[in-house]
Formats: C-alpha cells, sequence, structure tokens
C-alpha cells in the first residue's frame, strides 16, 4: 500500500508561524510525525511521499493547494492518503479536510485525517471524510496515529469500518439500521431512569441546531409591495405536470395563477401522503390563498399578488434536499422582484 | 386494580374434531369456528389456515394480530364495546393462549400502489414463517390461525373493515375459551398502587402513547378505545391494565407500520415500567390515551392536556411518550414531550428514523432541545430480507396473491413483526 501525507509547515519542519506563507513542496518518504506512522503501517505499506505546505498558503490558495496535491497522489500511485494529524489547528484542519476531499473525489482512493471534535474543518468535511477524533493534545500523538493507519488499511483493503466509538473517528452523520439485543421499549426505561437520576445519556438520535436566519427587513411599504405565495402542501395543476412526489421529494414547482380570480377545484390536486387533504381537494384556495389575496389587491392592502405559485411536498425531506429547494426558491422569487412571501405548510 | 394473566403456553396448534386445549395442544373445530365468525351477516365466508413456526408460507396482507384471550366468567368482557356493551376491564383473570395468535388477512385489499381511501386497512403487511426475515421477526415463532374473512360484494368498505375487527376479536375469544377450566402454567400479576399511593421516595414515572394519528381520520364505525373511534378525543388516563386487557385495538389505520394489537395486549414500554415498578426501581403510576390531531389547535390542546394530567393528576416525574405511525403524530408527540418538560416532567421519547437520505440531521422531522431523550426504532429503509420461495401462500385475493408470490425481497417495514411503533422492536439506527 503506498501512501501520501501531508503535513503543514510546522508538522513538517519548515517552521512555526513565520513559516505559514511556505507554497507546497512534495519531499520523497516520510516526514515528521510521518516516520513514526510509517512504523504503524502495516508490512508492505510505506508513505511514498509527503506535500508540506503553509497553513496560510493552503487556506488563501485552495485551488492551488487542491491541484498540487491531486497531481502528485496521481503521479506517485498512491492507494491512500492521510493528512495531518491537525488537532485543534483551524487552518491546518480546513486545508487538510480540502485536500482529503479533493483527492477522494479526483482519485478515488481512501482519504483518512485526525482533527479535534472543535476543529471547524470537522463541520465542514466530516460528512465527506474520514476524521479521526484526535483530541488536541500532540502527546496523544502515537494513539492518533494507530487509528489513522487501521483506518486507512481497512478503508484501503475494502474492509467494513466499525462504528465511530469502536474505531476511533468522529461520526460522519449516516445512519446504519443494525439489529441490537434490547428492544426500544428498554432502552427507553434504561434512558428515562438514567435521565431521573441526573446521569449521563445519550440520544439514539442527536437534537439538530439550525442557524438561525434573520428575518428580512421590509423596506418596501405592504400597500406597494408583490406578495407570493409558497406552500409545501402539494398543490399541483391536476396531472401533476413535474411529478411531485407524494414524499421525499427532490422537486418543486411554479405554476401560473395570473388572470385567475381564484383558485378552482378542477384545477388543481394534491400530491402529499402525510396529511388530511381532503379541505384543500375541495377548495386549494385554502392552501394556497388566492381569492383572498385577490381581493386586497383590488382593496389596495397590498401591491400586487406575484403571478405564479410555488408549490414543493414538504413530507419527510431530507434537511439537504429542503435546504436547497428553499435557496432555488427564493432565488426565483428575488429574480421576480417580489418583495414578501405568505408560505403555508400543512 | 389488579389484573392476572393466567398463561397457558401453546405448543402446536390444528384442525381436529373438536375445539379444545389439551396440555399445550390447541385443536380447532374449524367447522364450529366458522360459524362462530360468519354469525356476522356481512361476512359470506372465511378462509381459516393454520401457520406454524418455520413452514414455508408467507401470508398478507395482515389486518392485525392479536393473541387469543379470554375473560375469566365474572372478570369482565371481552373486548367491550367491539363484541358487546363498554363495561371495565383491566382487573380478574385473563386466560392467555401464549405462543399462539390470531392473524387476519385483509380480503378486499387491493393489490397496488392506490390512493388513499382504498387502501386503509393495512399498508401491504406481510407475515414471513420461514427464512431470516421470520427468525427476526417477533411472530415468527408463533402458532397462527390465519383467517382471511370475505364480505358481500355489496357492502361498503368502512363496514367490511368493521366486520375485519369483529371477527378478529371473535377468534381470538374463541381460542381462548378452551384456556377457561383448565390450570395455566402460570400467573402473571399487574397491579398498581396508583397515583396517590407514595411507594416512598422513588421516582414516578408515567406513559403517554397515541393510540390513532388523524391525518388519516377514522371511519365512524371503528373501533379503537373502548369501541370509540377516537375523532376529537382528548389525552384520556387509561390504566396499564386496561390498555393491556382489550380496551384498545389498533385503528385501520392507512400507514400503520409496526403496529398490532398483540404488542397494546403485551405492551413492551407497559411491561418495562411494570418491571421498573415490581423491581422497586421506580412508581409507575399510570399511562395517558391520547392522539394525534390533524388540527394545530386541537394539537395545542391535546399537548397541554395530556402534560397536565401527566403532571397534575398523576404527579409523575418522568413519562415515555410513543406515536403512532407517520411524520405528523411526530410533531404532537415532541409537543407534548416539551410541555412536560415545562412543568418539570423527565420525558424520553420513542421516534422512528425518517431519514430518506441516511443522514442523522434528517432523521428527527421537528428538533426541540428540551426533548433531548430520544430512543429511535428504524424502518430499515436499508435492510434487506431475501424471501425464500414458499410453498404456500394465504392471501387476501388472487391480485395479492400474485404479488406475495413474485416478492423476492422486503425492507422490514413491509414485514410483520420487525419495525415496531410499540417499543418491541431490535432495529436501530447507529449512527456513523
Amino acid at each position: 500500500m503506498k501512501v501520501v501525507h501531508y503535513l503543514n509547515q510546522f508538522f513538517g519542519g519548515v517552521g512555526g508561524e513565520e513559516f505559514a506563507d511556505t507554497p507546497p513542496n512534495f519531499l520523497e518518504g516520510p516526514v515528521g510525525p510521518g516516520n513514526l506512522l510509517n512504523q504503524i503501517l502495516p508490512e508492505g505499506s510505506q508513505i511514498v511521499g509527503t506535500i508540506v505546505c503553509g497553513d496560510n498558503y493552503a487556506v488563501e490558495n485552495q485551488q492551488d493547494i487542491v491541484s498540487f496535491v491531486n497531481a502528485k497522489v496521481k503521479e506517485a500511485r498512491a492507494d491512500l492518503f492521510v493528512a495531518g494529524p491537525c488537532f485543534n489547528a483551524g487552518r491546518y484542519g480546513m486545508s487538510a479536510g480540502a485536500v482529503c476531499e479533493a483527492v477522494k473525489s479526483e482519485s478515488d482512493i481512501p482519504v483518512v485525517t485526525a482533527m479535534s471534535e472543535e476543529n471547524p474543518g470537522v463541520d465542514v468535511y466530516r460528512g465527506e471524510v474520514l476524521i479521526v477524533d484526535s483530541g488536541s493534545s500532540p502527546a496523544n500523538m502515537r494513539d492518533v496515529l494507530v487509528r489513522i493507519a487501521n483506518l486507512g488499511a481497512k478503508l484501503a483493503n475494502d474492509e467494513t469500518v466499525g462504528p465511530p466509538s469502536a474505531e476511533g473517528y468522529i461520526p460522519q452523520g449516516f445512519l446504519r439500521t443494525e439489529f441490537v439485543e434490547k428492544t426500544a421499549a428498554q432502552r427507553l426505561a434504561e434512558m428515562l431512569m438514567a435521565k431521573l437520576k441526573g446521569e449521563s445519556f445519550e440520544p439514539e438520535i442527536p437534537v439538530t441546531t439550525f442557524e438561525p436566519i434573520p428575518v428580512p427587513l421590509m423596506t418596501t411599504e405592504i400597500a406597494k409591495a408583490k406578495i407570493a405565495l409558497v406552500t409545501d402542501g402539494g398543490l399541483v395543476p391536476r396531472s401533476n405536470p413535474d411529478n411531485l412526489p407524494r414524499a421525499f421529494s427532490r422537486v418543486w414547482g411554479a405554476y401560473s395563477i395570473d388572470e385567475r380570480p381564484k383558485l378552482l377545484e378542477e384545477d388543481f390536486e394534491v400530491a402529499h401522503g402525510g396529511y388530511d387533504n381532503a379541505h384543500v381537494q375541495q377548495d386549494p384556495n385554502r392552501l394556497v390563498p388566492v381569492d383572498v389575496m385577490r381581493e386586497m389587491e383590488r382593496s389596495g392592502a397590498i401591491g400586487s399578488l406575484h403571478e405564479e405559485f410555488l408549490s414543493t411536498t414538504g413530507n419527510s425531506n431530507p434537511l439537504e434536499n429542503s435546504r436547497r429547494i428553499g435557496r432555488e426558491m427564493a432565488q426565483r422569487l428575488k429574480e421576480a422582484g417580489v418583495d414578501a412571501v405568505i408560505l403555508t405548510s400543512t | 386494580m389488579r389484573l392476572t394473566l393466567a398463561v397457558h403456553s401453546i405448543s402446536q396448534m390444528d384442525f381436529g374434531s373438536k375445539t379444545q386445549l389439551e396440555g399445550t395442544r390447541l385443536q380447532i373445530d374449524v367447522e364450529e369456528l366458522r360459524r362462530c365468525i360468519l354469525q356476522d351477516r356481512r361476512l359470506q365466508s372465511v378462509d381459516l389456515e393454520i401457520a406454524r413456526p418455520g413452514e414455508s408460507c408467507r401470508a398478507g396482507y395482515v389486518f392485525d394480530i392479536i393473541e387469543p384471550r379470554a375473560k375469566e366468567p365474572g372478570s369482565g368482557a371481552d373486548f367491550p364495546g367491539i363484541l358487546g356493551p363498554v363495561t371495565p376491564v383491566g382487573q380478574g383473570v385473563t386466560h392467555v393462549l401464549r405462543g399462539a395468535a390470531v392473524t387476519v388477512v385483509d380480503g378486499g385489499q387491493p393489490g397496488g400502489e392506490l390512493g388513499y381511501e382504498s387502501r386503509r386497512g393495512g399498508v401491504s403487511k406481510i407475515l414471513e414463517m420461514s427464512g431470516e426475515a421470520a427468525k427476526r421477526s417477533s411472530y415468527g415463532d408463533l402458532q397462527h390461525l390465519v383467517m382471511v374473512p370475505r364480505a358481500h360484494p355489496d357492502i361498503k368498505r368502512h363496514a367490511v373493515l368493521n366486520a375485519l375487527r369483529v371477527a378478529s376479536c371473535r377468534a381470538a375469544v374463541f381460542l381462548a375459551q378452551t384456556a377457561l377450566s383448565q390450570l395455566p402454567d402460570s400467573t402473571l400479576d399487574f397491579e398498581l398502587e396508583g397515583p396517590k399511593s407514595g411507594n416512598g421516595n422513588l421516582p414516578r414515572v408515567a406513559y403517554i402513547g397515541q393510540i390513532h394519528g388523524h391525518q388519516h381520520g377514522t371511519e365512524s364505525d371503528e373501533h379503537i378505545l373502548y369501541g370509540a373511534n377516537t375523532r376529537g378525543m382528548m389525552p384520556t388516563p387509561l390504566h396499564p391494565n386496561e390498555w393491556m386487557d382489550g380496551a384498545v385495538v389498533i385503528s385501520y389505520s392507512w400507514g400503520a407500520r409496526g403496529l398490532e394489537t398483540y404488542f397494546y395486549q403485551n405492551h413492551p414500554i407497559i411491561g418495562e415500567l411494570y418491571r421498573l415498578h415490581q423491581s422497586g426501581q421506580a412508581n409507575f403510576v399510570g399511562a395517558i390515551a391520547t392522539i394525534s390531531s390533524d388540527q394545530e389547535s386541537e394539537m395545542k390542546r391535546n399537548s397541554m392536556m395530556g402534560a397536565q394530567i401527566a403532571k397534575w393528576n398523576l404527579g409523575a416525574d418522568g413519562v415515555v411518550l410513543t406515536k403512532y405511525a407517520g411524520g405528523a403524530p411526530h410533531t404532537d408527540m415532541f409537543e407534548t414531550a416539551r410541555q412536560c418538560e415545562a412543568l418539570g416532567v423527565k420525558t424520553v421519547v420513542l421516534t422512528s428514523d425518517t431519514a430518506s437520505d441516511s443522514r442523522a440531521e434528517s432523521a428527527l422531522l421537528i428538533n426541540t432541545k428540551e426533548v433531548n431523550a430520544i430512543v429511535s426504532h428504524s424502518e430499515g429503509s436499508d435492510v434487506r430480507f431475501q424471501l425464500p420461495t414458499v410453498e404456500r401462500i394465504i392471501a387476501g385475493n388472487s391480485e395479492v396473491a400474485d404479488i406475495m408470490s413474485g416478492l423476492s425481497e422486503l425492507t422490514p417495514a413491509a414485514l410483520c413483526g420487525i419495525a415496531n411503533n410499540q417499543g418491541a422492536s431490535r432495529l436501530q439506527p447507529i449512527i456513523y
């Protein structure tokens, strides 16, 4: 197994912070912590080359460092790419994550790095890159390198990688269904007792926190504003032209309401399997209130109603997918000069 | 309130000349059972078969699975509100045929991908008696009386479903009445001192369980709680013994994956809370039955009232909450849990993983920082069971028979007894 290793200027022996602008350099064989890793790697494996790059250079010239690393990995015909360990060095973690991700997608070989959980590189790259939990102290170097070597060998040999706690890497956030010894009821009772006694417990699914999105300032008077209607209740024209599914939707649609005084029952249907939509089928205006908005348009309460409504199926959608749909919808509305949106959810 | 389960072990089920229990062998006079089921004039026929552990047999689509049970005369009625007038259950002696099941197959369930109305009454749930799926299923080692009641063609769908419900309960009682005069193999006692009791300084624990999700409304004649269809229901204190003893059955429930009346009778969570109580680790003070709603105002009201009852009527320090199948019930459960936490009642919730992208961040439909104790079962969309070719298919109709005979693999959600919303499941989503 041929390994290419990436280090920053400090661990690569170039120097401290004053050498952080050093451009990348390729050296034959192992360097710095690579010497220890080389001993730990399984028989027949070796570090064939080491790329050393200054932290500032790597962060400020990401395209350059990615191209440099990709080229060297290909030249060396590497079977495994290792970066770090970076511990809690932020710029080092960010560049290690970036080069690992690039090598994985460009050369399709396994990649491993190591960081502390607080390293900003973790949040950005944990989903794509296997990151060994290094803690923050370089005193753990040997233990961290052992885990890197084990994981690297398993990945390179296509062996099954065990769960994060057993292998010592930071969870990537993927779910795999497994049969376990205890029933859900037994686990519930145990967790309840732990919580009641004030003992620690781990939720089986982590509670996700969302970055706050500031409410934009309304700069137009409402009486002059163009208002759009958006729904995740799955209202679509009859025959469902965009094939919105009843759940897990990856698509959304924009449908004209220009000239319509209200939505007619015979023109629309609902693509949504997660709520009782009989009322919407009877009167689509109760989900997408075109009738009321037209009245407000006539009375001058609002400037105008945007000429189309946007619709998707908000039913068990993956978050990443929902974020994309939200961004695409916002972009379309922004380009159309919409000032405000009424979002109806079911 | 003291309930004694008189447990009779069943190791063999056969059709024979007389309906009787001899030791652990249950013999069924098939014609006598047929007459019992067909006293419901909405039904024109019923197919009756036995499916045993390990047999090369597949049955579906399953309407419900019930454990055969019958109340000792004088102890109360069997399935009150369904088989007769409403009278209380949860006390006295109930005879249980452990190791046996009545499995009802829906003869009117169409085969393909269908709209909401026609799918009520089970969503392609299949019982496997052989292979890996049977080994993993809670039902794989039971002796099943599988029945397929068939209604007259002019009977409306809601009445057909009602007839299936009545037939399922009738058959369960019919079988278990064979045990009435016999000595059980063992007895299990369930008794709580109730919310007023002290039981030392032990933490007081309770259960709040949803018994229907009204994002899919119920029929006027649908039986769920003492015969009620639970429309407009508010949270109701329901003694755990009532829950186990025939007061509650599952709804027809489009999407009721992993819910069977069998696991109300043998409720895994009520069982665990009783275990904590009987071993002196906690004081189990009671249970609350509730629903999830399709109206936001009702959801808020029910969540508040569920929490209020737990706090002020039961005096609970901690509660376990479960939801009915689906996503909307998830929201109601989390809101109820949030309101409990706000009152100082600690909560643990049972969710199901709904992440279609297998990402942990997508697994919860709602995130509330106060609701931080989460147990999750998985519907196992990333797990496939390879199905053997089977010699015998017990299907509701020929369309379903064709589908079932062609199956080569299934996910856990489509199989009875593997994914479960009542706490019985051993499928867990592990974070990698």
